[in-house]
């Protein structure tokens, strides 16, 4: 496994678990949504 | 606030930014009202929003928005969770309370179902003591006046002092007026704050008592907060508001309620609450006129039956075969459809793509056994999901849901809890995360957490995946029936889960309530069509998120240390071994199955995305030749034809009519995936059962674990929800595998 390899494997995995944290972790709080797209907090 | 309709925006970045400053007027009206009084239909109708409307109690938690424009005003709804008042004992009643009282909206759009007015004024009368303006939504007054209900719109007007316009959320008439009258103040009619109802000499006296001492001890709450409001809040002794207020000074409030007391009793909330109820039993009376002899309806002659005593239950659990049937049969074909096309097509066009970048080889690996394999393995179901989330959808709208939770209202007591928490687990066959979350309808913790412990326990969409890929290979047969005996066998283990608990964690009585069966209706295509989109949409997020992002790192697990050569002695094949004795019992004891089952922990629908990863390679490797694009692009034409057409004929075949389909057929469509036909090679069909019953069971995955955390800000419960369920899960997969080798059915 070359270095170029190496640094693609390890940019994909980023990206994999940053989008595993983001779905999982990041959306606190549970809204469906509304006609704007947004999810008002008080 | 109180009677002002025009709010003028913040200051936006355009006037921080000097440029000519855009003035549009907004009016936030909170629209309130009782469950099923068709507050999110009405929302639909007038905005286009796509909310989620169900035909039961319980659904609508959430505050939601919309926002639009009319004739020039910017209307922001706020659509406030169903409550049938305002007092603070529910999560509902507390959010809109909470809403009302300290955002204090321009408008109040309080929806009234016409065809149960009296119990609708309640809250009516609770709402017209906030002091903000208020319209009425006479809604469903299209089926009122199919019943013969004649109500004096103008009386009702008069005597409350509010604007009421009748309307029909579903045939969209009366809108129009609403927002009109919405929007009047624009034209100098603004409307007027409602009415001061009188609520008999006594209270008002105290009441009045109570204000004076407020004008000189607190002057503050008094413009704080609604002064009627508080007053009567006040007056009935609401720990809420005396602990906001912090109104500790009760000889204030004792020598104000002195003569109260004395006349009334201590329980001067319940005396509110009967001068609240007779103030709407009055109204009624004024302005509604019944027909001497009501017609027998429609919605009684159904109930006589489906609520029977003795049939209620069979019914239901008919109701649930003819709907898991239905849901098999019709969109078997067209997953096994996306099957083939993910197997064959899209994996020769990411090879042809990434060899044409030149792309490294293993990416290629990647790309094919890893991202297509895995998340394919998933998609396929798509179709599945999206048939049972409309005919759940269909059975919600109709009416009949409510009705299941009342049938198992009795078995439900029989664990502790009521009709109402089966809302929840009914919900769960959906997905157990929004379950998780409506639990908190429920009024008190105990029901909460009980609720929520038993919610994994109903069978989500995301296992649907495993089941089918389990029952194609080898019940190609009895898929229906197979299907429906794991939703079964989820409830049944859910009762008798409740009952433990009821004896150990959560001892003392079911609390009791009374619920609300709305009329039969038959929801109206676009509405299914919405709805189900909204429930199944989830599904694809999941597929596009967690298991793109669990597919690939599961490829990598299989791939690591580099260069391994059998995937038995990857990271994930070697913790795979490490755990597959202790599921040895289960008759699947192998690392490719407990692999699969780790990485499904996730969400359970990767398991089936791993096990793609896992064996499709093996299967792949003996096919030699690749077709031509054009061959491809006949195969996905001819096969989507053919699909279509099976699924056509399984819906008649399910009622019986004479089908097509034979068991030839069946056992055709059942080895044609690859991975069905490597599953046949390491399962028997009694540890595939076991296996599937394992992922029925086993615990819940991470998402609904987050959930759970969410919902009560403890690990507690989510703790004791994992170790109960693997216990049970591993139990009753040996029950089912050692079991059934005893009773003779094969190992």
């Amino acid at each position: 496994m070359g270095i170029s390899d190496m640094i693609i494997a390890t940019v994909i995995l980023a990206g994999a678990s940053y989008l595993l944290y983001h779905s999982l972790w990041k959306k606190k709080g549970h809204c469906h949504g509304s006609c704007d797209g947004s999810c008002h907090k008080k | 606030m109180n009677g002002q309709t025009v709010v003028k925006e913040q200051e936006s970045p355009m006037k921080r930014g000097n440029l000519r400053p855009v003035e549009q007027r907004v009016v936030t009206i909170a629209v309130a009202g009782n469950p099923n009084a068709g507050k999110s239909t009405l929302i639909n109708a007038i905005a286009g929003s796509r909310l989620h409307v169900g035909n039961w109690p319980g659904v609508t938690v959430e505050k939601k928005e919309a926002s639009f424009d009319y004739q020039g005003t910017k209307i922001r709804l706020v659509d406030l969770p169903g409550t049938y008042s305002l007092s603070p004992y529910t999560q509902e009643e507390i959010i809109a309370r909470d809403y009302l009282v300290e955002e204090r909206p321009d408008l109040i759009l309080n929806v009234v179902d016409a065809t149960n007015l009296e119990r609708n004024l309640y809250l009516t009368v609770q709402l017209m003591e906030l002091g903000i303006p208020v319209v009425m939504a006479l809604n469903i007054y299209d089926e009122a006046q199919a019943k013969g209900y004649r109500i004096d719109v103008a009386q009702m007007e008069k005597m409350l002092g509010i604007p009421v316009i009748p309307t029909s959320a579903t045939k969209k008439t009366g809108l129009d007026q609403l927002l009109e009258v919405a929007v009047s103040g624009e034209k100098g009619q603004q409307v007027a704050a409602p009415h001061q109802l009188n609520y008999g000499e006594d209270i008002e006296a105290a009441a009045e008592l109570i204000a004076g001492s407020l004008r000189n001890s607190h002057p503050g709450l008094l413009e704080r907060y609604p002064t009627r409001w508080l007053l009567l809040k006040l007056v009935e002794g609401d720990a809420e508001v005396q602990k906001t207020t912090n109104l500790t000074d009760q000889s204030l409030l004792s020598e104000a309620l002195y003569h109260l007391r004395r006349a009334h009793g201590e329980d001067l909330e319940a005396v509110l609450a009967e001068v609240r109820y007779s103030l709407a039993t009055g109204l009624t009376r004024e302005v509604l006129k019944k027909p001497e002899l009501p017609r027998t309806e429609v919605t009684e002659k159904i109930d006589r039956i489906v609520l029977h005593r003795v049939f209620g239950i069979p019914i239901f659990l008919a109701a649930m075969w003819i709907m898991f049937k239905l849901t098999f049969d019709v969109s078997k074909p067209l997953a096994d459809w996306i099957s083939t096309m993910i197997a064959g097509p899209f994996k020769h066009w990411a090879e042809a793509l990434l060899g044409l970048i030149h792309a490294p080889e293993w990416t290629v690996s990647l790309a094919t056994d890893g991202i297509i394999a895995g998340t394919g393995n998933v998609l396929v179901f798509v179709p599945m999901i999206f048939a049972m989330m409309f005919f759940i959808t269909f059975l919600e709208g109709s009416g009949y849901m409510a009705r299941a939770a009342f049938v198992m209202d009795r078995a439900m007591h029989a664990i502790g809890l009521h009709g109402k928490s089966f809302i929840p687990m009914l919900l769960g066959f959906g997905c157990n995360v929004p379950a998780i979350y409506a639990t908190r309808t429920l009024e008190n913790p105990r029901d909460k957490a009980l609720t929520a412990l038993l919610v994994p326990l109903m069978s989500c969409g995301a296992r649907l995946p495993v089941y089918v890929v389990f029952i194609g290979a080898f019940f190609p047969k009895n898929g229906g029936t197979v299907l429906w005996s794991l939703y079964v066998m989820g409830i049944v283990l859910a009762i008798v889960m409740g009952f433990i608990f009821k004896k150990t964690l959560f001892r003392g009585d079911a609390p009791m309530f009374i619920m609300e069966l709305p009329p039969y209706r038959v929801p109206s295509l676009k509405s299914l069509m919405i709805h189900t989109w909204e429930k199944g949409k989830h599904f694809l997020v999941k597929a596009g998120t967690y298991v793109l992002a669990v597919s690939i790192m599961v490829w990598f697990l299989l791939n690591l240390p580099w260069g391994v050569e059998h995937k038995r002695d990857s990271y994930l094949g070697q913790v795979g071994a490490a755990v597959a004795p202790a599921l040895s019992p289960l008759g699947f004891g192998s690392w490719e199955a407990s692999s699969s089952l780790i990485a499904g922990l996730v969400a359970k629908e990767i398991v089936v995305g791993t096990m793609g990863e896992i064996y499709v390679k093996k299967a792949e490797e003996k096919k030699a030749e690749k077709p031509t694009f054009a061959q491809d692009l006949q195969t996905a034409g001819s096969g989507l034809v053919k699909a279509l057409g099976e699924s056509v004929n399984n819906v008649t075949s399910t009622f019986g009519v004479s089908s097509l389909s034979t068991a030839e057929d069946a056992e055709k469509l059942a080895e044609r995936t690859p991975l069905r036909e490597e599953l046949k090679k390491q399962f028997t069909p009694l540890a595939a059962y076991a296996f599937i019953t394992f992922v029925l069971l086993y615990m819940p995955c991470v998402v609904a674990a987050v959930a759970m955390v969410q919902e009560f800000g403890t690990w507690k419960w989510y703790g004791i929800a994992f170790g109960y369920q693997m216990v049970l899960a591993w139990s009753m997969a040996l029950l089912v595998y050692q079991g059934g080798k005893l009773l003779g059915f094969g190992g």
